[in-house]
């Protein structure tokens, strides 16, 4: 498992190289809550049928994180992996934010954060209206708790006992500009949704395990879940651990050699991203 | 207009489960009666309209009708980026009703008006815009917004609007409708100010001068053909609309005029790039700003 997810880590990075560009920090630190969700029997999905009745629901609130979505859906067979090569170029069906409804497996646009959580709240309350026991989960960025319409969702997901949500929060601490510390003198929004009135899970973002667990505990509490994932922005190459600077940005010459090597990249798969640019 | 609107849609949603009253703390106690009768279809979000917006993309994605209901000004300005991205953007049945659409909470102040709507939406791709004119009008928007499977957005009156038709008749979205006839030019009106126009129209009758009045109910699509015919019919034209009279209807006759190379000549009449000022009654409110049946007589009097 540990190659695998160095292996979605490398292939995230070689799909950004040879882009030019993406949010790869914001990448790095989803990859076990995704492969958690879509590997670990949590999200009840059908990738030859996106749209199966009866399926569960991913939004992933954090677009910019949606390198990672899309390996692993392609990972799942939601699309042919050679797609991932077109990443952000024309004629590609994948940006650098995810688009409804030409990404099979993406439910909704996002990109303009404080929207998905707010969409999420509907889907799940429409399925409960149709006394459907399809399950909603919502991955949201910590930097995006800042924007109102988080709290909205979340006092409106409370307050309608929608307990077949999930609220999956990206705890990595940073923001574009700086830490949350500093941006907006947050240290943790546990006590945030605790006092909107949610059950609230901490666990490491980065143990599939301790995920997994989490996931699969029986929510009986007529409230939606929250699940804290802490995470390290940046996680798998120790240059871009927990540096804002690496927000929007990809190697240089020198950076790139530490890229190579904690990733595990060939010459030869450097060479084949630089044919793409 | 609200009682119309009531009406329609607690006829549509005894009709329809999928349809799904969707407030911000915006109902009446009409709203409240059929919360009693169809509790799972009506859906209260608190005074959140973000959220109320995005959360209805959700629901549509589910099949669900939401008509989302709340004060004009809230809607189409807080909440303009939630009607792109997660209603527009992603083409989600969801209509969305302003009520209070111009100058009609006259009381409240520039806060409650909406008189720049119709320029930000209108340049929303797939989103239709109906601005009906009567409560009957309103009444058939409404079952038309029904009808398409895609975002409407309904501009809507609120101060006891009286209504123009004597009779039933033909509502189709994107067609415009002939009120009078005459011959010494045309007014393009939209929405309930055609109830001061049409004054004007009967005072400038008694001096025996005669205009055509075309009810543009729907504002997106255009009804461009007719806007084409009677333009190149008349040497002169008026827009009239409780808007500015930037990025509203006069401007998207502008555009037709312009585009087709039509020779006549255009004179707009709204908020002249101002926001309304003043307190009282609907009618004060609108003689404060210039539209009124007297301002509008003199505007289109020295232009004829």
């Amino acid at each position: 498992m540990e190659d695998k997810l160095k292996e979605i880590r490398k292939e995230i990075f070689l799909t950004a190289y040879s882009a030019s560009i993406a949010h790869i920090a914001s990448a790095f630190s989803i990859v076990e809550i995704l492969y958690t969700l879509y590997k670990c029997n949590i999200l009840n999905y059908d990738p030859k049928n996106p749209n199966s009745e009866g399926r569960d629901y991913f939004i992933l609130s954090k677009g910019h994180g949606s390198l990672a979505l899309y390996q692993v859906l392609a990972d799942v067979g939601f699309f042919d992996k050679s797609i991932l090569k077109t990443f952000s170029k024309p004629g590609s069906i994948l940006g650098g934010e995810p688009c409804y409804p030409y990404v099979p497996g993406v439910e909704t646009s996002t990109g303009s954060l404080g929207h998905g959580l707010s969409y999420a709240t509907g889907v799940a309350k429409a399925l409960k209206l149709d006394g459907k026991k399809s399950k909603v989960y919502c991955l949201l960025g910590d930097g995006e708790c800042e924007e109102g319409t988080v709290w909205e969702a979340t006092m409106f997901a409370v307050h309608e006992r929608l307990d077949n949500l999930t609220i999956i929060v990206d705890c990595n601490k940073i923001q574009k500009m700086g830490s949350l510390e500093d941006v907006m003198g947050i240290k943790s929004y546990k006590e945030y949704f605790q006092a909107f009135g949610c059950d609230v899970c901490e666990v490491n973002g980065h143990d599939v395990e301790e995920l997994e667990k989490c996931f699969k505990q029986v929510n009986n509490s007529l409230k939606p879940r929250v699940v804290l994932a802490n995470t390290v922005k940046g996680k798998g190459v120790s240059i871009v651990e927990n540096n804002p600077r690496w927000h929007w940005k990809l190697p240089n010459k020198r950076e790139l050699k530490v890229f190579v090597n904690e990733l595990n990249i060939s010459d030869e798969e450097i060479e084949e991203c630089k044919k793409l640019i | 207009m609200q009682k119309a609107y009531i009406k329609t849609i607690y006829n549509l949603m005894k009709q329809d489960k999928n349809v799904i009253l969707c407030l911000s703390d915006s109902g009446t106690d009409y709203d409240e009666m059929i919360a009693r009768e169809l509790p799972s279809q009506v859906i209260n979000f608190g005074i959140s309209e973000n959220n109320k917006v995005a959360a209805s993309a959700g629901l549509a994605s589910q099949g669900k009708i939401p008509f989302v209901y709340t004060t004009n000004a809230f809607l189409a300005y807080r909440s303009y980026e939630f009607i792109r991205d997660d209603i527009c953007l992603q083409n989600r049945n969801v209509k969305l009703v302003g009520m209070g659409s111009g100058l009609s909470w006259s009381t409240l102040g520039p806060t409650h008006h909406a008189t720049e709507d119709i320029a930000v939406l209108k340049a929303l791709p797939n989103l239709t815009i109906l601005s009906p004119a009567s409560p009957f009008e309103l009444e058939k928007s409404i079952l038309a917004a029904y009808q398409i499977d895609g975002p409407v957005y309904i501009r809507m009156g609120m101060s006891n609007e009286k209504e123009i038709y004597e009779d039933d008749y033909s509502f189709i979205v994107s067609k415009n409708i002939k009120i009078t006839d005459g011959d010494m030019g045309t007014v393009f009106v939209t929405g309930s100010i055609i109830n001061e126009l049409l004054d004007t129209i009967e005072m400038l009758n008694k001096e025996g001068i005669s205009l055509r009045v075309i009810n543009v109910h729907t504002l997106k699509p255009l009804d461009e053909g007719n806007i084409i015919e009677e333009c190149k019919n008349s040497k002169i034209v008026f827009s009239l609309e409780e808007h500015n009279i930037i990025g509203g209807l006069g401007s998207s006759i502008a555009d037709v005029i312009a585009t087709n190379s039509i020779d006549t000549k255009l004179i707009k009449i709204g908020l002249n790039d101002t926001f309304a000022t003043g307190y009282g009654t609907y009618s004060e409110i609108k003689r404060l700003n210039g539209l009124d049946k007297d301002s509008i007589y003199k505007i289109i009097k020295d232009n004829l």
